[in-house]
């Protein structure tokens, strides 16, 4: 049992980042802007958070520190999406390239700053956010000890993310109108929405679900940052498009890769799965084939958003 | 029109901002100069990082500066623009002009302008550390009478890293290497031998080396779950050699060591001390950069500059070994650690260290018979 929630806690390492992202870019695919920036996005907040981990070690305790660097991270999300926002919206650019333009941006930025300032290329932050026990939650049988023992606040977050994205998609009016303009937003100008303005909310809030995705990524998984991300953003696009840009499948894409990534790295400390002899790389493989193997059967009746990378035109029809 | 008006207020912006951090970042580079004269006789090019990178280029440069301060002798680092071969031929020659006589080039980076620039100027001196000049296509290898390639015996450093751990009671290993690259072999190949050593005199015939190498040097969630298994699975302590990689096993090790309330992950950092980076650090495989470069440096100033061959540190001229300043061993002493080196320096163990073969169960496989090493492929 040990070892179930051993690999139950490790996939919450992957999981989660992936699950924040992906939700990120669905707000912003749903509106009809493809955002490939997840990665440049993701790379920018955890920069900027990061580095205000790094100047506040001494000031503010644990996971008050955290919750705050959330909301930086956030932030700076929402301001570098805005970019995106800017040319794919306002001046009806390539919806690829501006967001190729970020991804070669952002960690450029974060070396050029980080050296800057401090000199060297790597920030620094003391981890000291683990939750080794939840009070009370942790004692409940089996689910205590699967969710609520050596977690971090981030995980929490996530999970709160999915919960609340699923009712702002589907039982709000926002969410209908969002989704009104990444189908049709012709018919839905004729209808009286503001394109534009939706469009708008649906980038910047895959900036701010993008930045804290990169924050949470970086925190359990180093004790620097180094101006990446390890392609985790362009992960959560596959993530995203395995999810069919829905909340539920989106969370079913993030728990399968998230449980293949930490079975295929942590299984050389388990000698049950160390027994069984399969390659390394069969592991690391599988998402990967599974995503392939459902886009084929789903590409005929694929449910991505109608009007997803084309730039809003009111004149056609 | 509102259009064309927003597109330059954000080009503005960006072209502002860029400016300002510029302008800032050259008044750094160029402040640190000594000496009123004008020409700087000895001279430190930058590899990737910074001067004070706490790695290759602040390692080189404070065994230049020592050298300079105590001889009363200029000198100056010089930035390259980028990490281009073009761009660090041009810093070099920059240097050139500027007077110098002996340039540091610190990194393996510098192995092609070295090439490049050897015989464009006979006249001056280059120590190039961690590597040996050639040219781009890998095709020519050649070393000027003016060159000084300084290489590491990385393997005497993972020995005594390995014997270590093993002597202060740990008998679950690991090692996480980055890209399977010589220098990183040959750290693994010399701490599983180490373990071997210590294994055999304290009559253990259990000892497990866990051993894996990620193939990057970025810390990535897969490296830090990997080491989270090791130790969920009992491994005590891993050598983090790779760049970033050791930054996630220290995560990992942090993680464990909250989760259990007491110190029972710990790691070994690589390259220069790392004890600062982690609390699970107990001791680093160092390369004593500042030492060759300073001895070089001397030999340059005494006028038998050795140039031509490649020289290489090992422990008889200080060159390797583990960080004892900031160790935490439980009992492996200052004492036994003089004890080992000076062992390993009359020849009482040979170290295998050719990197052919990455995989030590395969490569090392009549040479173990007390530890046994799980590879993962």
């Amino acid at each position: 049992m040990n070892i179930l929630y051993f690999l139950i806690q490790q996939m919450m390492l992957f999981m989660i980042p992936l699950l924040i992202t992906a939700l990120g870019g669905m707000f912003s695919e749903r509106s009809g802007i493809v955002n490939i920036a997840l990665e440049g996005i993701m790379c920018m907040g955890a920069f900027i958070s990061i580095l205000f981990l790094h100047f506040t070690e001494a000031i503010i305790p644990g996971n008050t520190r955290l919750i705050l660097a959330c909301l930086i991270a956030v932030t700076t999300g929402i301001i570098f999406s805005i970019f995106h926002a800017i040319a794919s919206i306002n001046l009806r650019a390539d919806q690829t390239i501006s967001g190729t333009a970020l991804n070669m941006f952002a960690p450029a930025f974060a070396i050029f700053v980080a050296r800057v300032i401090q000199g060297t290329q790597q920030v620094n932050f003391a981890n000291d956010f683990l939750i080794v026990e939840v009070p009370f939650l942790s004692k409940i049988p089996l689910i205590g000890d699967m969710f609520f023992k050596n977690a971090y606040i981030t995980t929490y977050i996530g999970i709160l993310i999915l919960i609340i994205s699923s009712i702002v998609l589907y039982k709000t009016r926002f969410g209908l109108r969002l989704r009104a303009c990444g189908e049709h937003p012709q018919a839905a100008d004729a209808a009286g929405i503001n394109v534009h303005k939706m469009q708008y909310l649906g980038v910047i809030i895959s900036g701010a679900l993008g930045g804290l995705g990169g924050l949470v990524f970086v925190v359990p998984t180093s004790t620097n940052f180094n101006a990446t991300v390890a392609g985790y953003g362009f992960l959560a696009l596959a993530v995203l498009i395995f999810g069919q840009w829905k909340p539920k499948y989106i969370f079913l894409a993030s728990l399968f890769f998230g449980f293949m990534k930490a079975i295929s790295s942590s299984y050389s400390g388990i000698p049950i799965l160390m027994d069984l002899k399969i390659p390394n790389y069969i592991y690391k493989m599988i998402p990967y084939i599974a995503t392939l193997v459902v886009l084929i059967f789903t590409s005929k009746n694929s449910s991505a958003p109608r009007a997803s990378g084309i730039p809003f035109d009111k004149g056609k029809r | 029109m509102k259009k064309k008006i927003l597109s330059l207020m954000v080009s503005l912006s960006m072209i502002l901002l860029l400016v300002a951090c510029g302008s800032n970042a050259t008044s750094s580079v160029s402040s640190d100069t000594s000496g009123s004269s004008e020409t700087f006789e000895l001279a430190l090019v930058t590899d990737l990082g910074t001067i004070d990178d706490k790695s290759f280029n602040q390692g080189a440069w404070e065994g230049l500066k020592k050298y300079a301060e105590e001889n009363g002798i200029s000198y100056k680092y010089y930035q390259p623009q980028e990490a281009s071969t073009n761009s660090y031929v041009e810093t070099i020659e920059l240097a050139i002009e500027g007077g110098a006589k002996l340039v540091v080039c610190p990194g393996f980076l510098f192995e092609e302008p070295v090439y490049l620039v050897q015989d464009s100027h006979p006249d001056v001196r280059f120590i190039l550390l961690d590597g040996t000049p050639h040219n781009a296509e890998y095709t020519d290898f050649k070393t000027g009478s003016n060159v000084m390639p300084i290489l590491y015996q990385e393997d005497q450093a993972g020995f005594l890293a390995g014997y270590a751990a093993v002597k202060d009671g740990n008998t679950k290993l690991g090692f996480l290497g980055g890209m399977a690259v010589p220098a990183v072999v040959r750290f693994g190949f010399g701490y599983v031998q180490g373990a071997e050593a210590a294994a055999e005199e304290l009559g253990i015939s259990d000892l497990e080396v866990m051993y894996n190498y990620t193939g990057g040097f970025n810390a990535t969630p897969e490296a830090q779950s990997m080491a989270a298994s090791w130790y969920n699975n009992g491994t005590e302590v891993i050598f983090g050699c790779g760049g970033s990689v050791g930054n996630s096993v220290m995560s990992a090790a942090d993680a464990k060591n909250k989760q259990d309330g007491n110190f029972v992950a710990k790691v070994i950092g690589v390259d220069v001390d790392q004890y600062s980076e982690s609390e699970s650090v107990i001791t680093s495989a160092v390369k004593m950069l500042a030492n060759s470069v300073y001895s070089g440096v001397t030999d340059f100033y005494r006028g038998n500059f050795k140039g031509g061959n490649v020289t290489t540190f090992d422990i008889r001229n200080d060159g390797v070994g583990i960080a004892m300043e900031h160790a935490k061993f439980n009992t492996f002493s200052m004492a036994d650690y003089n004890q080992v080196y000076s062992a390993l320096m009359n020849g009482q163990w040979t170290i295998f260290n050719d990197t052919e073969e990455t995989n030590p169960a395969l490569a090392l496989a009549s040479k173990l018979t007390n530890v046994k090493v799980n590879y993962i492929d």
